[in-house]
This record gives C-alpha cells, structure tokens and sequence, in this order.
C-alpha cells in the first residue's frame, strides 16, 4: 500500500490552439510531478504568477479536464478509473474551493440549494427530515447565521459571505482533501484572515488536507506547510515553508520574495526589481532551455539552450537550477 | 493643492438615497496620498465625484472641491476640460480593460494627446510616446502592438503612460494593482514612487491594500461607511493606529512570520441604511453606549493627525 | 445590500426588476394587442354562429359578390359572394394556430439539437453542428415549396410541422453558442463535482438560465413561422385546405379584389399581420429591457 493521498507522476498538459487542424500548440503544464501523504493531513501550498498553468492543475485534480500525459493518482489508483467506475466517492473525498464568489452560484436559485444538493447527492443524511437543520449547523459553524443567508439569492448576498457558504458546503462534506484555487483572492482584507484560519483548522479538527493555490507567497507562507513554486508550467522549486522562504533558492522564487509588499513602511527596501524583468518579448522555444531564462538576473547559455531537472538538493529542498548543480 | 471641504454623494433610487459618500474633508499639498479601505466604503465613488465624473442617478448635494483654490464642481465645463488630463489625470478601476482591442497602442495613446491637446506635431507626439514607454519599463515595441498582445501589467503600464502624456501635476490611480500578480503589482507601484519622487508627479493613490499603502503612500486617509475614520502620515498610522477600524485592518493583514492574523468580525453596512451614531459601532471592540447615539466628528488631535472616534475627543 | 419590504427582503436588484415590468409600455402595449387577437380568434367559432347560423362560411354564392361592408357584412362580402368578415377572423385564426404551433416545435427542435450537440461536444457536436449548418445554406424554401407543390390534402398541422422542421436550424446555432458559453462557468463545474449527471446539468443547470433566450427565440420563431407560411401562399402553392391570412392575400391579388379598388377586402389581413408582427416585436423589446439591465448601478460601487 502506498502511503500517498495524491500523487502526480510527471504529468503534461499541452493545449491545441487554433482549431482541429493547427499545428499551434502551448504546452500548459511540463512534467508536474508532487506527492502529498496519506497519513498526515497537510496544506500543501502551490505558488505561481497567472498564466503559469496552476489551474489547468487545479481542474485536472478535480477531474474536470485530462492530463494529455503523466499520471494522477488519488490513494493508489489513477484518477481516471475513480472517475469512471467510482465517481461519487471520489467526489466525496476530493472538492474544490474556486476563485470568484460570484461565478461560483447558479443566479437562478437560491443557495440552499448548493448546500442541499451535497445532502442529497453525497447521501449525508437517512434522509432530507432533518436536512434544514444539519446544513444550518453547517452556517453556524463558519459564523454565519442562517437565517441571515439562507433563502437567499447569490447576488443578495456579499462575495465575502458567499466564499463562506462555499467552507461551509466543506464542513458538510467532509472531503479528505480540497482544491483551493486562489480562494481568497477576490474577498475583502479582513475576511481574507479568518478564511485561512478556517482552512487551517479544518486541517487540525477533522483532518483535511488542502492544495492551496495562489499567485501570493505571502499568503502561502501563512497557510502552507510545504510549498510547490510553478513557473511557465514547470515546477521549479519545492521545501517546506519555512526554508523555503526562509532561503529561497531557485532565481525566481527570490523574484517572488522581493515582490511581497510588506505591510511595514519602516522596512528597508530590498533590491527594487528591474521593471523590465517582469516579462519578455523573446519566444523560449518549447523544450528548449529553462523557462525562467528570459527573465533571469542569471541566466547563461547552457540555461537558454537546455531545460535543468527538478533536483534534491537536501532536508527535502528541491530545485530546478543549473546555478546549483555541480 | 486639493481641498475637499464636507463633500456628499448621493445615488438616487427608489427607496431612498443611497448616501455613498457622506461629509468627506481632507487636505491634500504633496507626496503620494493614498485613501484606504474596503469594498463598498466609497472610495472610488469619493474620486469619481472630486473629478466631478459622477453620472446620474449620483448626485451632488453639497461640498466643495477646490483644485489650487478653484472649486472644480462649480466650474463651467470647458475650463474643466481643460484642467482634466493636463492638469489632473484619471486612471480608473479596470481601465486596463477599456484599451481599444483594435487598435493599436501608439495610436490610442495620440488619440488622447490631440484630443485634449490640439498644439503637438504628430513626430513629436511619437517621440514623447517612446520616451513614455521607456519611462514606465516597457520596451518600445509596444507602441505598434495591439492589447491583446500585452499582459495585464503592461496594459496597465499603458495606461498609466497615457495619464502622462500631458504631463499632468496630479495623478488620481484607483485600485491600480487589483487583479494583477505579485510580481506586476510591486512593479507598477515602484513606477508610481519613481512617477512622484523623480518627476515630482503628484499622486493620490485609492487601494484596498494596506501593504501597497505601506510602500508607496505617505500620507493615508483611512474611509469606512461613506466617512473619514483617520488621516495620518503612513508611518504613525502603521505603528499607532488611532482607530478601531484602522487597528483592525491592519491586524487583519497576513504577513511572513505572523502568527496569528485576527478579522474584522460582522458585515459591511449598507449606504441606504448607515447605522446610527458611529457607523463602525456594531462591529466595534470599544464600542460605549455614546458611539451608538452620537456620531463622532473628524478631529485633528496632532498636527497633521486626525481621527473621528469617541475614545479620542474625550481623552484630549 | 438588503431592503425590508413589506416583512419580505428583497435586494435592489429584484425590486428594480419588478418596477421594470410594472412600467415597461412596450411589454404592456405588445402583450395587449397579442392577447386580444388570440381572444378574438378563439371567439371565432362564437361569432360565426352568431352571424351566419348553421350556414357554412365557406360555401359561395351565400350572398352577392364583392358588397360593401355594412351592418349585416362588417367587411362586405368577397369574390365568391362570402362574408368577409368571417373568413378574415378565421384566417386570423389559422395564421395565430401556425405561428405557435410551427414555433413550439421548431423551438423544441432547436432546444434539444443545440443543448445535447453544445454540451456533450466532441464528434457529435461536430456532426450536428454541419447539419445545421447546411440547412441554413441549403434553399429551405424552395424545398419546403416544392414538398407543398406536390402534396395534396395538407392540413394545418401538417404545415406547420413541415414548416418547423425548416426554421429550427437558425435558432439551434445561436442556442448553441448560448449554451457554449455557459457549459464553462463555474457554477457548471461546481455541479459536476456535487454528482450531477450530464442530463441534470443541462436540465437544471442550463436550462433554467437560457429560458429567457428561449423565450425570445421562441416568438422571433412565431413571427418566422407565420411569415413562412404567408410567403408559400400568397404565390399560391398550397392546396386551400384551410384559410390563412396569407391566403386571403392571394385572393385579393388574384381575384380582382385589388384591381377593382375593393380596400375592404385588401386592407384587413395586411393590416391584422402587421398588427401581430409588431405587437411580437414590442413584447420582444420590452423583455429586452427587463432581462438585459442596462440601468447603472444604483450605488456605483
């Protein structure tokens, strides 16, 4: 028996673009491969710019698109077999958390209904007598009062309060493992605190464990106990939080490090970052070279024209960097 | 430069006005300004109605905005034509997303030159573009591209650009960042420093984010409920906030080596329905019986420090 | 942003809307005409016995050729000695049957092929998709005429059936493109991972959203059908197994009506078909301005 909840194996996504007869193609996701453990519940942190490829990742663990190649696997077996002969359980064990609070709710009911359907569907309950009072307790448990949300219409309510609705479709299910995809991004400042903690304590109560994706090693940095760095599709460096952002090591985690604003105006000013590195015109050829060379204050030759492995580079820290190979 | 003296701006409907902004008074001379807090406080509404860019239902009953000692909500529109974009500049929230898709940059960027500015030559125009372009970090191929082609930090670069291309004394940026990465986020707000500190651009600077206040305002008025809670310069605000809801924010902020991170609890109110007295009472920590009844004017308690909280009037 | 109504919330949004159906002119104006013609044809059958007792309506020679309308002859009588007013009412009747029913199946043809094809996708998508593109190239109405030209006996059922299954591919492509849109919100993906089944996404989640679309669609397809119907018969293709409006136009044209300057006869159905395009149009229009709001926001947040 193995001992992982997920295990991603070398896993590509490449898109075709232009229609069914273009030779165009983006190669989305290069490689991915990550694991997280059976046994203990973990927020696993993925950090990457827009564009990166990190929800392409998202909609694959949730089954809602396909690797074109590489393996998914959910407790030892491939995602697609759960999809196919156990699709219920799989989706009660693995559910999402998505970006947009008001996309996330059909505007043409109301949104007892997301909460029922969970009821129903995933058969939480003999039966719906008692359904009413079960997802109120739900409510309450995240800090809403029912009867305040409840009978509600999704633009009646406010995108904080909507985001919460969505942890407490969570608490009802129970999942052994969710997908947050930029959760927070788009509540206000002072919701955003409380929605970490909820998540952190979800891990430490009832044992779930989480895929916490975002553009913000800040945010990371608070919720995550290890954390996966993507860039252009590629993971390029992987450790625990607190080494990681202690001693970030590949070039363009340090980038995302000095980008962090940091709410201190007192703070001396790390190097200020060169406007111009913040993106490029010049084309990586696909497969060619690292995908971070364009833009690196270090970048060599032997960076434009060969792409470095993820690499162990000791105390769980890898790396994916010919600046630390020997 | 910029007094705003009781300014209100109300949205008419059916059930009442929807008072967005209510009584706002601040004094603006120079550096980066920046107005501070969350969604539906009426931040970007303030700013619309100080460039007199309120359309209907909006209202203005009352309040005075004086631009350099002129009230630019009494003017007549042509002189307010001329003060907008050469005097003061206007970047919106989301006007990344406004760029012309078909056509291409250099030429919307001359758009905006000659239509508030008939006396540049078209070469001369396009020279100030490039230097432009460079000036904001972007590489001069940018000129002939169309938006598509640009992600949303060089859109953003694009526009703030065009805001200075007729070199206006004040730039008004709302939520400039929102929506962009990290990354992209802490370069426009460097532009924006480099903007005032080397090119003496004056700016006032609306955002949710408290971090990018820490970084790029110097002075920052903090606004909750249609209202003014506190102005202060960034550094006393951050390591004394007076203020309940300014201490709340700020507390509520997670930041690398924090441990605990603590929210502002209950729900934002609603602007047809202030609550009564103190509009932060009922989600307020401090709240005495007086803060529901009466509520507590904007009070300059140091120089240059103002806050409107009962805690306050009654210890000076 | 909550608003205490009456004990009941109601969020400005939902008030603004009802305030909108309460006052929209075009919606009520629209909704008027339509209502009376329909009362008006299902009180045919009432006033025909009122008018001519047993006699048969249809049957010439009743009365003398091309009268005057007068008290006994509202709209005089027509070529073959006929009340006008009578066949003017049935035709109506006739035309009104054809629009909704033609509507109702080509809509339903349109909503099934553009639902299944744009959310299932891959090869079936790619197959329904050519066929409808084809019937929109293809010469539809001059197929349609040529079935018409050589049928006999086709009674209005079998019109409007015939012409459904010629006007549902226009509506099937925008539908379509509708549906496209939507399969890729979020809410579908969160009901995906809730454990809903393909056929509940579409019947739960879709459809409930795109019904206004539908709506439109469906009576842009009762002014399609009619129109249809009328052009096939003022040539004269079809046998005259029932009366419409269009083929009361064809007779004026035909049979000396027109050319004797008997207005009497020629005005009535020109008139009743504008009556009923326009009368679609309004109501089109103002549910246009109810369910695309168009107001600025109230606070401007």
């Amino acid at each position: 028996m193995s001992n992982h909840l997920l295990e991603l194996k070398n896993v590509t996504k490449i898109f075709k673009i232009g229609g069914t007869f273009s030779k165009n193609s983006i190669k989305a996701l290069d490689s991915i491969s990550f694991d997280m453990p059976l046994d203990k519940p973990l927020i696993m942190g993925l950090v990457g710019e827009s564009g990166s490829g990190k929800t392409t990742l998202a909609r694959m663990i949730l089954g809602l698109s396909e690797p074109t190649s590489g393996e998914i696997r959910y407790k030892d077996m491939n995602i697609s077999y759960w999809l196919k002969k156990k699709r219920l359980e799989y989706y009660k064990e693995v559910q999402p958390i998505f970006q947009d609070p008001y996309s996330i709710y059909n505007p043409f009911y109301k949104i007892d209904r997301n909460l029922m359907l969970v009821v129903k569907k995933f058969r939480l309950l003999p039966d719906m007598k008692q359904a009413y009072e079960f997802i109120s307790k739900s409510l309450e448990d995240i800090g809403l009062r029912p009867r305040d949300v409840l009978g509600r219409y999704p633009h009646q309510l406010s995108g904080g309060e909507r985001q919460r609705i969505m942890l407490a479709r969570i608490l009802l299910v129970k999942p052994k493992l969710i997908v947050a995809d930029e959760p927070i991004s788009m509540i206000d400042v002072s919701l955003k605190a409380m929605f970490l903690n909820y998540l952190i304590s979800f891990k430490e109560k009832y044992g779930i464990s989480c895929f916490f994706i975002t553009h913000d090693l800040n945010t990371a940095s608070y919720v995550a106990d290890k954390i996966l760095v993507l860039c252009h599709g590629r993971l390029v460096e992987k450790g625990p939080t607190k080494d990681l952002i202690e001693n970030p090591l590949h070039p363009y985690t340090k980038l995302l490090m000095n980008s962090i604003l940091i709410p201190n105006p007192n703070v001396e000013r790390k190097k200020e970052i060169d406007l111009t590195s913040l993106e490029s015109f010049k084309k990586i050829k696909a497969g060619k070279g690292c995908v971070f060379s364009a833009r690196c204050p270090y970048a060599t030759d032997r960076c434009k024209n060969s792409s470095p492995e993820l690499l162990n580079v000791g105390s769980e820290r890898m790396v994916a960097c010919f600046l630390y190979f020997s | 430069m910029l007094e705003v003296k009781d300014l209100r701006i109300y949205y008419k409907s059916t059930f009442g006005d929807y008072k967005s902004v209510d009584g706002v008074t601040f004094v603006y001379r120079n550096g980066i300004f920046g107005i501070a807090g969350e969604s539906g406080c009426g931040k970007s509404t303030l700013v619309e109605g100080i460039l007199r860019l309120t359309k209907p239902p909006g209202y203005i009953p009352t309040g005075e905005v004086l631009f350099h000692g002129i009230d630019l909500l009494k003017i007549p529109e042509e002189e307010l034509r001329k003060i907008r974009w050469r005097k003061i500049a206007y970047v919106p929230q989301g006007a990344m997303n406004s760029l012309n898709p078909v056509i291409r940059i250099e030429e919307q960027m001359m758009d905006v030159a000659l239509d508030h500015n008939n006396s540049l030559n078209k070469s001369e125009l396009k020279d100030l573009i490039s230097l432009l372009l460079k000036r904001v970090g972007l590489p001069t191929e940018v000129a002939k591209m169309y938006p598509h082609e640009l992600s949303g930090g060089m859109k953003q670069r694009v526009i703030i650009a065009m805001a200075l291309i007729l070199k206006p004394e004040l730039i008004v940026a709302d939520e400039p960042t929102t929506g962009l990465d990290v990354v992209v986020q802490k370069g426009i707000i460097q532009l924006l420093k480099k903007l005032n500190k080397e090119y003496n651009t004056a700016i006032i600077f609306v955002s949710h984010d408290m971090a990018a206040h820490a970084h790029l305002s110097d002075r920052i008025a903090i606004m909750y409920a249609g209202k003014i809670v506190e102005i202060g310069d960034t550094i006393d605000i951050f390591e004394k906030p007076l203020h309940p809801y300014t201490k709340g924010l700020i507390s509520a902020i997670p930041q690398i080596g924090k441990k605990v991170v603590k929210s502002i609890p209950g729900l934002a109110p609603s602007p047809l329905n202030w609550p009564s007295g103190c509009r932060f009472h009922p989600r307020c920590p401090y709240a005495m019986t007086l803060c529901r009844d009466v509520d507590p004017p904007l009070e300059e308690i140091r120089p240059g420090r103002y806050v409107a909280c009962h805690l306050y009037s009654e210890e000076s | 942003m909550l608003v205490k109504l009456r004990g009941k919330s109601l969020s400005v949004k939902e008030l603004e809307k009802i305030s909108l159906i309460l006052k929209s002119y075009k919606l009520k104006i629209g909704l008027g005409i339509l209502l009376s013609l329909i009362i008006i044809s299902f009180l045919e059958p009432i006033i025909t016995r009122c008018v001519l007792g047993d006699m048969d309506p249809l049957a010439p020679g009743t009365f003398e050729k091309f009268l005057s309308p007068s008290m006994e002859h509202l709209l005089g009588t027509d070529h073959y000695g006929r009340d006008y007013f009578i066949l003017v009412l049935m035709g109506l009747k006739n035309s009104l049957l054809v629009g909704f029913l033609g509507a109702l199946l080509s809509t339903l043809i349109a909503t099934l092929v553009a639902f299944s094809s744009g959310y299932k996708g891959g090869l079936f998508d790619t197959i329904m998709n050519s066929v409808t593109n084809s019937m929109l190239i293809l010469p539809t109405w001059v197929i349609l005429a040529s079935i018409v030209l050589y049928v006999r006996g086709i009674d209005i059922f079998a019109v409007s059936l015939l012409v459904a299954l010629f006007i549902w591919p226009g509506s099937a492509r925008s539908l379509r493109a509708q549906v496209l849109s939507l399969k890729n919100k979020p809410y579908v993906d969160l009901a995906i991972v809730s454990g809903e089944s393909d056929i509940e996404i579409i019947f739960k989640e879709l459809l409930p959203n795109l019904t206004p679309f539908i709506m439109f669609r469906f009576s842009s397809l009762i002014i399609g059908a009619i129109f249809f119907e009328v052009s096939l018969r003022v040539i004269g293709i079809g046998a005259s197994e029932y009366i419409s409006l269009g083929l009361l136009i064809n007779w004026f044209l035909t049979r000396g009506a027109i050319g004797a300057g008997y207005y009497h006869i020629v005005f009535p159905p020109i008139v009743l078909l504008i009556l009923i395009f326009s009368s679609i149009n309004l109501i089109n229009a103002g549910l246009d301005e109810i369910f695309n709001p168009r107001l600025k926001k109230v606070t401007g947040e």
